[in-house]
């Protein structure tokens, strides 16, 4: 059963993957996807419901694995170089021979075979990656199907180059489950470099000048962690003699720091933070937004940045009590300030949602490096909330896209006056990234808990929450701002609760403008809606659960500053009431703002001289005619313009990354 | 739930007011005589709450009545909840989120002079919650835990270790009770301004939600600076009554000033104040 679910997982979108190729029909394809999709996401809630496990395959017919993977290793090595080859880019094919010659002498001159038991691994953290890949990863596909229609609609293609498109998209899901769990490093290396290639094929995937650029750079800066990885595999086996020490497990369990692993693990941490998009690699994350939007919602959400979180908290446990590890939250910590503000200078909402990725991801990171079973914990549970309300807003200004044309924030002023249930769905999303008791903010809440005993980290942490607190208000303001278009008291009395139960179906206004689009869109967007809601309510049960584990788990690893950190000592009771609490104000706020008597519209006040016409605010201006006024936010571009202050944190970035290194090597 | 929490949250939900009221009608009182004139009555601020309930609901967009509600609640929350000893951060989140949808509500509106306040009061809340958390971390590099009940077992008072970090929260405690040179986003001095900034577009009965939701806002200000003299209660007293004396006399020989300035200038200074007094808890 076990080998079945896990053959599911990975091989299953592999296969998926070739049929989509294949298909001849969009109708096909749709039905492929969506197959696909709702098995993968049985076998992992499947998997989840067996708990940790360990699995070791003979064979896939006849073949010994280990060979099978490492002739495919090579294969995508030389794909990777043929691209390098034909896109006249040196760089690429310098970083694919840096790794075929190291891995290649690695393979048949240092050892000759590497057999690490178990192959497959599946602890709490694993199979969360798992669930989230398969589920959130399985909806922006399903997203994808009538997204994709219309976006090539809108291109005018003479030949759908869809099959291409959702070939890559199921591949990086097998990919990514291949990734959270395999054991042997060079098995994760494999599946880390086939998601660089996924997403190198998908980026590019529009062809323009812009999306073949952005997706070379893309490759270039993850082709310089898969070296950092090679690297890593090669000294970790040449500084301890032992194949053992390149099973995961064993290398997180084993936490002996005489033996030179740091300067492996410091490389494995680069690998990670090349993947996910860490501050000076932030480039290729934000350029990636060319693509069409499934890809950006599965690059930030459940794929690929996340491997490279993964594999940092991973590996958190074998460098615990390092000067290492401080040097990583400190790491990421930077990343969380300053992506932060980056955030607060944009006006491209695609490029908000970036840089407000790429800050929790650093808050994930920075949480690895604190490395107390609770900022471990944190971190867990914000690659959860995380993937699920990125997923969530992505897909929601994707759809936004499609229907006004542009992502400039500021053309989203009073959207909700015209899309009422996408924008109430994407303000919910924004909530759920910000305000208690949603889950990424109690996750923040735990992590400058956890990280109170390093002041200059707490410090970057307390700077950048102010900052993601500014850029999610303003954005939901700008959303509901406008003239008022409810109905008024003419509109009958109906009871409060029917009113909300209205309001939670249908939207305020949803007597105007119903929502029109097609179910492949309204799906995925009401599930992530609600798993974001019903995992925020059990976030209190899943925190005790997952606290449990680690400390049990951890034992004596851990230095033992208060072997449970700052939050732990009262598991979910801790967090229970706040959560009841904020949900029980919001009905009442919901309730009273919904509640029917007499009100007066009134126009905006503009110095007395404002138009009676409620629709349209206007003043009366110079010549007695009639003016719009405008406004606009805050970018603060003379403090925080992103091209003036991007460079300074690349070279900051890098002093960090040095110091790592310097830290590691003692 | 004991007798000793309802207690508690009855006293903080019916009290809070009441004692926020009376704070702002003596800072109305000795701002007038500050400035020469002869001022209101002390209890002026509730004739003008109860004057605001009476009168005709108005809005602009629907989504302010929801905004205000929800900026009265996170008040009452953070009131109750530090009544509860609970955590400090956590009632910080409380907190800021009442923030956020005062300036939602404001930008729900579409009047240039809301929309500017709600900009400006973002960049004062971006200015003061950084400052606010620094000051909860120190308290816990102090005395080992965020919860008030556990802060309260500490034997010293807070402010002999914490002296500098206690100008840092006077620095965020101006900001978040919008004192000059900090009120930026909204000025109660008519000198200042004429049209209320992020507050424009609220009137009548949501207005006088807002104001008690500053009542409450007030005694919470007050309450983390009487944490900082816990062991002794007339010194408390002392303490926070002589922290709201200095704050009303900075508002009233300050001008207001720009957020840029407030920006660059709190920050730096409330940072190297954080860095020294993190220093000597370190050296202590």
């Amino acid at each position: 059963m076990l080998d079945l679910l896990i053959g599911l997982c990975i091989f299953l979108p592999a296969l998926s993957a070739l049929l989509c190729y294949l298909a001849g029909s969009s109708q096909a394809r749709a039905r492929i996807v969506i197959a696909t999709g709702v098995v993968l996401a049985a076998s992992s809630l499947a998997l989840y419901s067996r708990g940790t496990f360990s699995y070791t395959p003979d064979s896939i017919l006849g073949l010994k694995v280990n060979l099978l993977i490492t002739a495919a290793d090579f294969a995508l090595l030389f794909i990777i170089f043929g691209i390098g080859w034909s896109r006249r880019s040196p760089l690429i094919m310098l970083l694919t021979v840096l790794q075929i010659l190291p891995l290649a002498y690695f393979e048949f001159k240092m050892v000759h075979h590497v057999e690490v038991t178990p192959a497959f691994y599946g602890d709490d953290l694993a199979i969360i990656m798992n669930l989230i890949i398969c589920i959130v990863g399985s909806l922006i596909c399903i997203f994808g199907l009538p997204y994709m229609e219309e976006h090539e609609h809108h291109l005018h293609l003479k030949k759908t180059k869809q099959p291409r498109f959702f070939f890559f998209l199921m591949l990086f899901l097998g990919a990514m489950n291949g990734l959270v769990f395999a054991n042997n490093l060079l098995w994760v290396y494999f599946f880390w470099e086939l998601t660089t290639l996924c997403s190198f094929m998908l980026i590019s995937h529009d062809g323009t000048d812009i999306a073949i650029k952005n997706g070379s750079r893309a490759l270039w800066m993850n082709m310089l962690g898969g070296v950092a990885f090679v690297c890593a595999i090669i000294l970790l086996y040449r500084n301890t003699g032992n194949t053992e020490f390149l099973s995961l497990q064993y290398l997180v369990q084993r936490h002996d720091l005489s033996i030179g692993v740091l300067i492996p693990l410091a490389l494995l941490c680069l690998a990670g933070f090349t993947k996910a998009a860490q501050v000076p690699f932030q480039s290729w994350l934000c350029g990636a937004m060319v693509a069409p939007t499934p890809v950006s919602a599965l690059l930030h959400s459940s794929t690929m940045v996340k491997a490279g979180v993964y594999l940092i908290v991973r590996l958190a446990p074998a460098y615990a009590g390092t000067n290492l590890s401080i040097m990583v939250a400190t790491f990421g910590a930077f990343t969380f300030l300053t992506t932060s503000m980056l955030a607060v200078n944009m006006r491209n909402g695609k490029k908000i949602l970036a840089y407000s990725t790429i800050a929790n991801l650093g808050l994930i990171v920075a949480c690895a490096g604190i490395n107390t079973p609770a900022a471990i914990v944190a971190a867990i549970l914000l690659i959860i909330f995380h993937a699920i309300s990125k997923g969530l807003l992505f897909l929601c200004v994707g759809t936004i896209e499609q229907k006004i044309g542009s992502r400039d924030i500021e053309d989203m002023r009073g959207l909700y006056n015209r899309f009422p249930t996408v924008t109430r769905i994407s303000i919910f999303g924004m909530l759920t990234m910000m305000a208690p008791p949603f889950g990424a903010l109690m996750s923040k809440w735990m992590a400058i808990e956890a990280a109170s005993h390093i002041p200059w980290v707490v410090a970057m942490l307390a700077l950048g929450s102010g900052l993601t607190m500014l850029f999610w208000a303003r954005w939901v303001g700008l959303l509901v701002s406008g003239a008022h278009l409810g109905p008024t008291e003419e509109e009958g009395d109906e009871s409060s609760l029917k009113a909300l139960t209205e309001t939670m179906a249908h939207g305020f206004y949803s007597r105007q403008s119903k929502w029109q689009d097609s179910l492949a869109i309204k799906v995925p967007l009401l599930t992530l809606a609600a798993a974001a809601m019903a995992l925020s309510l059990s976030a209190p049960w899943a925190y005790t659960r997952l606290i449990e584990q680690r400390v049990a788990l951890s034992g004596n690893l851990l230095p033992a500053t208060g072997a449970l950190g700052a939050t732990g000592d009262a598991g979910s009771f801790y967090v229970l009431p706040i959560v009841i609490v904020s949900f029980l104000g919001y009905t009442f706020a919901v309730l009273s703002a919904l509640k029917k008597g007499h009100r007066v519209i009134s126009a905006p006040y503009m110095c007395g001289e404002q138009s009676t016409d409620l629709k349209t605010p206007r003043f009366r201006g110079p010549l007695n005619l009639w003016t719009d006024y405008t406004a606009a936010n805050i970018y603060a571009s003379e403090f925080i313009g992103e091209t003036k202050l991007t460079s300074w944190i690349n070279i900051a970035a890098l002093v960090i990354l040095i110091v790592l290194f310097a830290v590691a090597a003692q | 739930m004991n007798m000793e929490n309802i207690l508690a949250i009855s006293l903080a939900v019916l009290l809070s007011p009441i004692l926020g009221g009376v704070v702002a009608g003596l800072d109305r009182k000795i701002t007038a005589r500050l400035q020469g004139r002869f001022g209101p009555p002390v209890l002026q601020p509730f004739y003008d709450v109860l004057k605001l309930i009476g009168k005709e609901k108005m809005i602009v967009n629907q989504w302010q009545i929801l905004c205000a509600y929800v900026y009265l609640v996170a008040a009452v929350l953070t009131v109750v909840l530090m009544a509860l000893q609970s955590d400090l951060l956590l009632i910080f989140f409380v907190l800021a989120v009442g923030g956020v949808f005062l300036v939602i509500g404001a930008l729900a509106a579409p009047s240039p002079y809301s929309q500017i306040g709600a900009q400006r009061e973002l960049i004062q809340m971006l200015t003061y919650e950084p400052l606010l958390i620094l000051v909860f971390v120190s308290i816990y590099l102090v005395t080992g835990s965020y919860k008030i009940s556990e802060i309260l077992k500490f034997p010293e008072p807070l402010l002999i270790p914490l002296a500098l970090m206690y100008i840092v929260l006077g620095y965020a405690l101006t900001i978040k009770l919008r004192k000059s040179p900090f009120d930026i986003s909204t000025s109660h001095h008519a000198h200042q301004e004429i049209v209320k900034g992020v507050l424009t577009e609220y009137s009548g009965p949501y207005l006088a939600i807002i104001e008690v939701a500053h009542w409450y806002e007030t005694v919470f200000v007050l309450g983390i600076c009487a944490l900082f003299w816990h062991t002794n209660i007339p010194i408390m007293v002392a303490l926070v009554t002589l922290t709201y004396l200095a704050e009303i006399v900075v508002d009233n020989i300050c001008a207001r000033l720009t957020w840029r300035w407030m920006l660059r200038h709190v920050w730096s200074a409330g940072l190297l104040l954080s860095f020294a007094n993190y220093t000597w808890i370190y050296v202590r």
